[in-house]
Parts: C-alpha cells; structure tokens; sequence
C-alpha cells in the first residue's frame, strides 16, 4: 500500500532524509511516497509527523500537498492519477508556488440563544432572527478582516465555518516574504476591533489552494 | 477552563487542512463508479447554474404558500 | 510546532471545547471508500438539498428584512426550516457525511457552501 504526501514538479532536487520516501515520477509531474503496510492510525503524533514531512519538503520544493490518509493500492495507480489530471496539477502547483496558507479564524459574541440552538421548542421567529443576526454579524467579519487581509494575498477561500461563536473561516494563499506583514495586520485588526476574536496560524502548505 | 496548549490550538488548524483540503485522489476508478462520477459532473453543473441565478435575481421568489 | 500561532484570540476560554475527538473523524474519512456508490449518491443528494435549504433560508431572511413576511409566516417559515436542518444533520449522521463532505467545490466559482 502507498500513502500520498505531495504532487511535485519533475525534475526536483533529493528528497529529505525526513522519513522513508520515495517519488514516483511522470513526465513533468513526482508523487512524493511512502510505502506502508496498513492504512494510517489517526493520532495527533501522526498528524504533526505527517505535517513535518510536507513541510521539510517544501524547504526545497514547490507543492501541493495531498488530503492527509490518502492510499494507493500500487505505484501504478498513483502513475495513472498523475496523468489522468497532468494538467490541472500542473496549473495548480505554477498557482501556489513561492506562497503559503495562512488560516484566518473570526469568532464573534454570540448570543443568549447559543445553547438553545438544539431546543425544539424554540420559536421558529427565533430560529429566523438568530440567522439573521448571526448573518450581519458575519457580513460585518468580512469587511472588517477578510477584506483588508485579501489585499495582501495572492488568493482566498472560505470554507465553513462549524465551530461555537465561529463566524467566519478563511484561508489565504500569501506569498512567503509577506507572512510577516500579514501576521501584523491581524494583530492591528485584532486590536481596532475588541468585538471579535481572531485566531491566525501558519504558515502551512498550501492546502485550500491544491484542487481549484 | 484551562485554556488550550498552544499545539493543541494550532491542532485545529492542522486538521482542517489534512482533512478538508489538499489534493484528493482516488485509486483508479471502476467502470460502475465512473458512470456515477459523470452524473455528479454533470450535477455539479447545474447547482452551480442554480447558486448563480439566484445570486442574480433570476430565481422566482419564495411564495407564499408555506 | 508550537511556531504556528501567528495570532491567538485574547479569550482563553475560546476555544476549549473545540478540539474534535481525532479518531472518529479521521477514522471515517480514512477508510471512505470512494466506489462505494451509495455514500457518493448520498453525497450528491444531500449537498442539493443543502443548496437549497441554505437558498430559501436566505431568502427568507432577505424577505425578513425587506419587511414582507407577516410574524405567522416568519414563525412557521422558522419552524419548517429548523426541523429541516435537523433532519439534515440525521441524515448526514445516518451516511457518515460532515459539513465539509457536503460542500462541493464549483471550479471557479469556488466552493458551494
């Protein structure tokens, strides 16, 4: 069995001495590999190995990393994954290279009603205006953060946002020398506006950017 | 409440990445499942086509009969 | 890799109930099987209905504020639309589908939800 960690481009310099890789090579495109003897065990530690590996191959490669747990059954299957989608691939790593992710979490007040949100017996006119107000409390995140933030990355995407209070969930494609200044906006945003609660970590991979 | 290690809140971040985001690849495809992935295509199409007129205006309005 | 925190919100208490329990999450996704035809079928269903739960939930909520519904029909558009989202987390639980299985990605139109 194969687990998938990163699409990169061929040729590429040696893999890191991080752990056993291997690449599996197709015409302008390398799968960074490892072979493995049953599916992965979900634990944090692996999760963080599992990142240390991406990220000391992005040290000295440009990539896209793969969704974590991905297996193969043989060095075949992954050959004919990399051609069946050679050129959206390639597209995407030439998108994302030089930059990183940065994740952008707003969290709000919320409100009395938080913990009723699974209480059958609340009013449906409740239901509404808790939507409601949860609507312009998001409308007010994005132009209060997403906005100024987009300014200094080369992309964006929002993804749901599943968490208590969580208003708004973002990540940003930042070209690497800009991380810093894009770490100081935060934390000027955070401070202009005491309302609301943002969580920023990065730099990763470029994972919200790999698939377009 | 203790707060949350450090590691422990960058652990959230790290999840939503591996687990939402990155490449997805699938083994090769077997020939019933590939017709199912043309319907999905062609599916993914039309709801585009749906969020986008409706973002327009183009969509009639809810009536009023619930 | 305590360097990934560029930014951590001034509440302490934020997050503390947030770190998802690791291995039910990832032990259903690792071993999704992507030819498994009724999942994906279920996939593709539920993400319409979703689509359209969220497109009349916004809708009302535009009607709210032009003003046109009346209070009766609010708390019944309400109610309809509450169990609804019930019903949906049932039936995401009864596939073995989260929030994030239902948000298709549009190409350049980015991600559905």
């Amino acid at each position: 069995m194969i687990e998938l960690y990163a699409i990169t481009s061929h040729p590429g310099p040696p893999l890191p001495d991080v752990a056993p890789l291997r690449e599996i090579e197709r015409d302008r495109l390398s799968a960074v590999i490892a072979h493995i003897d049953e599916e992965p065990v979900a634990t944090a530690d692996r999760l963080w190995h599992h990142e240390r590996v991406v990220e000391a191959l992005m040290q000295s490669r440009n990539l896209l990393p793969v969704r974590y747990g991905t297996c193969l059954p043989d060095e075949d299957a992954v050959a004919g994954a990399l051609d069946r989608r050679r050129e959206e691939l390639i597209t995407a790593l030439e998108f994302v290279r030089g930059a990183v992710e940065v994740s952008v979490r707003v969290f709000g007040q919320g409100s009395e009603d938080q913990r009723d949100a699974s209480d059958r017996n609340r009013s449906g006119a409740d239901y509404l205006r808790e939507k409601a107000r949860r609507g312009h409390e998001r409308a007010r995140a994005v132009s209060a953060v997403h906005e100024p933030l987009r300014a200094l990355a080369r992309a964006d995407a929002e993804r749901p946002a599943t968490l208590d209070r969580e208003l708004l969930r973002s990540a940003f494609l930042v070209d690497r020398p800009r991380v810093a200044t894009f770490s100081r906006l935060v934390a000027a945003l955070q401070a202009s506006h005491p309302g609301l609660q943002l969580l920023c970590t990065g730099p990763w991979p470029p994972y919200s950017f790999a698939q377009r | 409440m203790t707060a949350l290690a450090e590691q422990d809140v960058a652990l959230i971040d790290l999840l939503d990445r591996l687990l939402g985001g990155g490449v997805v690849i699938f083994g090769d495809i077997t020939l019933a499942a590939a017709d199912v992935d043309l319907v999905y295509v062609g599916l993914r199409a039309l709801v585009a086509s749906v969020a986008t007129a409706t973002e327009k205006g183009v969509l009639p309005e809810l009536g009023s009969a619930l | 890799m305590t360097d990934k925190l560029l930014h951590r919100p001034p509440d302490p208490d934020l997050l503390a109930g947030s770190l998802p329990s690791i291995d039910p999450v990832l032990s259903r996704r690792v071993n999704a099987d992507p030819e498994n035809l009724e999942r994906g079928l279920a996939q593709l269903v539920l993400t319409l209905v979703e689509l359209l739960r969220q497109l009349m939930e916004r809708q009302a909520l535009r009607r709210i504020d032009d003003g046109t519904l009346s209070e009766d029909q609010i708390e019944r558009l309400g109610r309809t639309f509450m169990l609804l989202a019930e019903r949906m987390e049932e039936l995401r639980h009864e596939f073995g589908l989260d929030e994030e299985d239902l948000n298709l990605n549009l190409g350049p139109l980015g991600n559905l939800l």
